[in-house]
């Protein structure tokens, strides 16, 4: 079974040597820097679902990102990164920094699209805070592709 | 007839209540001293949210209403102001003292509230989901969004028209070029001008491809939904393919930006794409056809009856698994190209699950049928004043997007996503199913929460 499964994927799997080379790196420095587990706990605070779905994305089989011990985790008191995404609804302001207080430290957080940064396309409204949590790396884009934040996560593991 | 949206705009004289449906549209002027009209909820229970909305943005009362809780002013959102009214023209607005909302609970011996959100446990938008349980079996489920309100209505005002496009394409990702189709439609209405039928050929095709990520994506996360997480590999593959070959043909990987005034397709690569995909997409099917363990949990599971469907006037995949003839695609047009509707029969997980699988396979067909080289372009002239609307097929259902154009500028911009109807009849789909299938259901529905808060 888990031949005929091999074979299936290996058969039209696309390799992309550039990626293979900043995993194998990123690979090493969270081995090197978080024990060889990093936990990152996403939280969306008024994106277009976009960001959202290229970090769903890093875990399909080209991207495959728990091979190198970096997982998703389901409550931020596991975690040790926090993925923020989206404008900082007025609505989600609150819940967002609640969740970032959650985490233990030591913690980071990462920055996904330009909504973070800048608001990206949007304008400021009443309805729209911005975000006021402190952000250790920017990934920008709109949205980063499962690349970019992969890359965007080797930059950050190079940074702390 | 069925009730497409009910929303308000500012007039000079007072506000304007705007009930659009199938068939018809009603406005109904209400002067600035007496803000207060009819409800429609006793006929359409789906208006509901749409009446809360306009009550919170413009302070309108709707007589008769059972249920007048805020819907967009959460906790801390000052109650006093009315966002949407032109005299409101903050960009800035402080946080009020927190004020409890009231919760839909059941009462009773051992039924006790389960809380769940904002803020989810997997990678997914934020909303809150508050059940009442018995055991393991839900009792009653409230949802409550809105906590991504970005105000995109407010933000377009006052913008020129073209200049919210970028806007307009980024509401919902997973829904942008349906979004930017409905838009260019309301443009070219505007300058008095018709999609050459080659573009609108072209235009279809890329709705087409983004409908087919976003099946292919749900097929993989439902199925994993149920612990089966090969068919979640393989879902995820081909979606993470066909998305590569999306950026290859429109620049962008979800498609923003994609529909332009003129573009080329190069539909050669695209269709031998589609080619393998369908090899691949058979193999997948005859696939999880045939185990057993999976079809035990989508069976039976998150039942959607065609009373209720029609009763909510529930739109796109979740009408049509339920055997609902909804479909903005149903004409001529797409007829033209063998656009079939496929429906479901008993509007449980595995009827969503298997129209999901069949829709690809008519889009796969339409999109081979919509080749084609001819270079037609569309040139927008002005922008003349006056209302306009539109209607598209996302790949969760029917979008509907209104638009005001006075002196040039927008006055009023309005959207419906599907999810903001589904949303609202999804509570009578999991009574007496078990909590643990929640999550299941909703993947099965997967509708934005983005395009619903706007």
């Amino acid at each position: 079974m888990y031949r005929y499964w091999k074979k299936r994927f290996a058969t039209t799997l696309e390799q992309d040597e550039e990626l293979e080379a900043i995993k194998k790196e990123l690979k090493k420095l969270v081995k090197k820097k978080f024990g060889g587990s990093l936990a990152i706990r996403m939280v969306d605070s008024g994106s277009c679902n976009a960001c959202e779905a290229e970090c769903n994305a890093l875990s399909n089989p080209y991207y495959n990102l728990e091979e190198l011990g970096i997982h998703f985790v389901a409550s931020p008191r596991h975690a040790d990164v926090m993925f923020l995404s989206g404008v900082m609804t007025f609505n989600m302001y609150h819940h967002a920094i609640d969740c970032y207080n959650q985490i233990p430290s030591p913690k980071w957080v990462i920055a996904i699209g330009d909504c973070v940064k800048d608001l990206g396309v949007f304008e400021k409204t009443y309805a729209i805070k911005g975000n006021s949590i402190e952000v250790t790396h920017y990934i920008i884009n709109c949205p980063p592709s499962p690349k970019d934040i992969i890359y965007g996560l080797l930059k950050f593991a190079k940074k702390v | 007839m069925r009730l497409i949206a009910r929303f308000a705009q500012e007039l000079q004289n007072g506000i304007e209540i705007v009930d659009v449906y199938d068939k018809e549209v009603q406005k109904s002027l209400l002067s600035f001293e007496s803000l207060k009209i009819e409800t429609l909820t006793k006929k359409y229970p789906s208006a509901i949210w749409m009446e809360r909305k306009i009550n919170d943005e413009f302070g309108v009362e709707f007589i008769d209403s059972f249920d007048t809780r805020p819907l967009i002013k959460h906790e801390h959102f000052p109650s006093d102001i009315y966002p949407l009214r032109k005299d409101f023209n903050a960009t800035e607005i402080n946080f009020t003292e927190y004020k409890p909302y009231d919760y839909e609970a059941i009462g009773g011996d051992g039924v006790f509230q389960v809380a769940v959100g904002p803020i989810h446990a997997g990678i997914i938008e934020p909303g809150h989901f508050q059940f009442s349980q018995a055991g393991e079996e839900i009792l009653h489920l409230e949802i409550r969004h809105f906590y991504k309100y970005r105000a995109i209505e407010k933000m377009c005002e006052g913008k020129e028209p073209m200049n919210i496009k970028k806007i307009v394409e980024r509401i919902s990702g997973n829904e942008s070029v349906a979004y930017q189709i409905a838009y260019v439609e309301i443009l070219a209405q505007a300058s008095n001008t018709e999609i050459p039928k080659s573009l609108k050929q072209k235009y279809s095709t890329l709705l087409e491809v983004e409908r087919i990520i976003h099946h292919l994506t749900d097929i993989g996360f439902i199925a994993n939904d149920v612990g089966f997480a090969p068919a979640l590999a393989l879902g995820s593959k081909l979606s993470e393919e066909a998305r590569r070959v999306f950026a290859k043909i429109t620049g962008h990987r979800f498609g923003f930006g994609a529909i332009k005034e003129e573009i080329t397709i190069d539909f050669g690569s695209l269709i031998e794409f589609l080619n393998y995909l369908e090899k691949e997409l058979e193999f997948f099917r005859d696939w999880i056809y045939d185990i057993p363990s999976v079809w035990d949990r989508f069976d039976t599971t998150g039942k959607l009856s065609v009373e209720k469907a029609i009763k909510y006037g529930v739109v796109g995949v979740g009408a049509r698994a339920s055997g609902v003839k909804v479909d903005a695609r149903d004409n001529d047009f797409y007829k033209n190209f063998g656009y079939q509707m496929q429906l479901g029969k008993k509007g449980e997980v595995s009827d969503r699950f298997k129209l999901r699988f069949n829709e690809i396979f008519n889009s796969i067909e339409m999109i081979k049928n919509f080749e084609t080289y001819d270079n037609e372009g569309l040139e927008f002239g002005n922008f003349k004043d006056g209302e306009y609307s539109a209607f598209t097929e996302s790949s969760i259902g029917e979008l509907f997007m209104y638009l005001k154009i006075e002196n040039g500028l927008v006055d009023r911009f309005f959207v419906r996503d599907p999810s903001f109807i589904n949303w609202q009849a999804f509570h009578t789909t999991i009574y007496k199913d078990i909590i643990a299938d929640f999550p299941l259901i909703n993947k099965s529905f997967d509708l934005s929460y983005a395009g619903s808060d706007l």
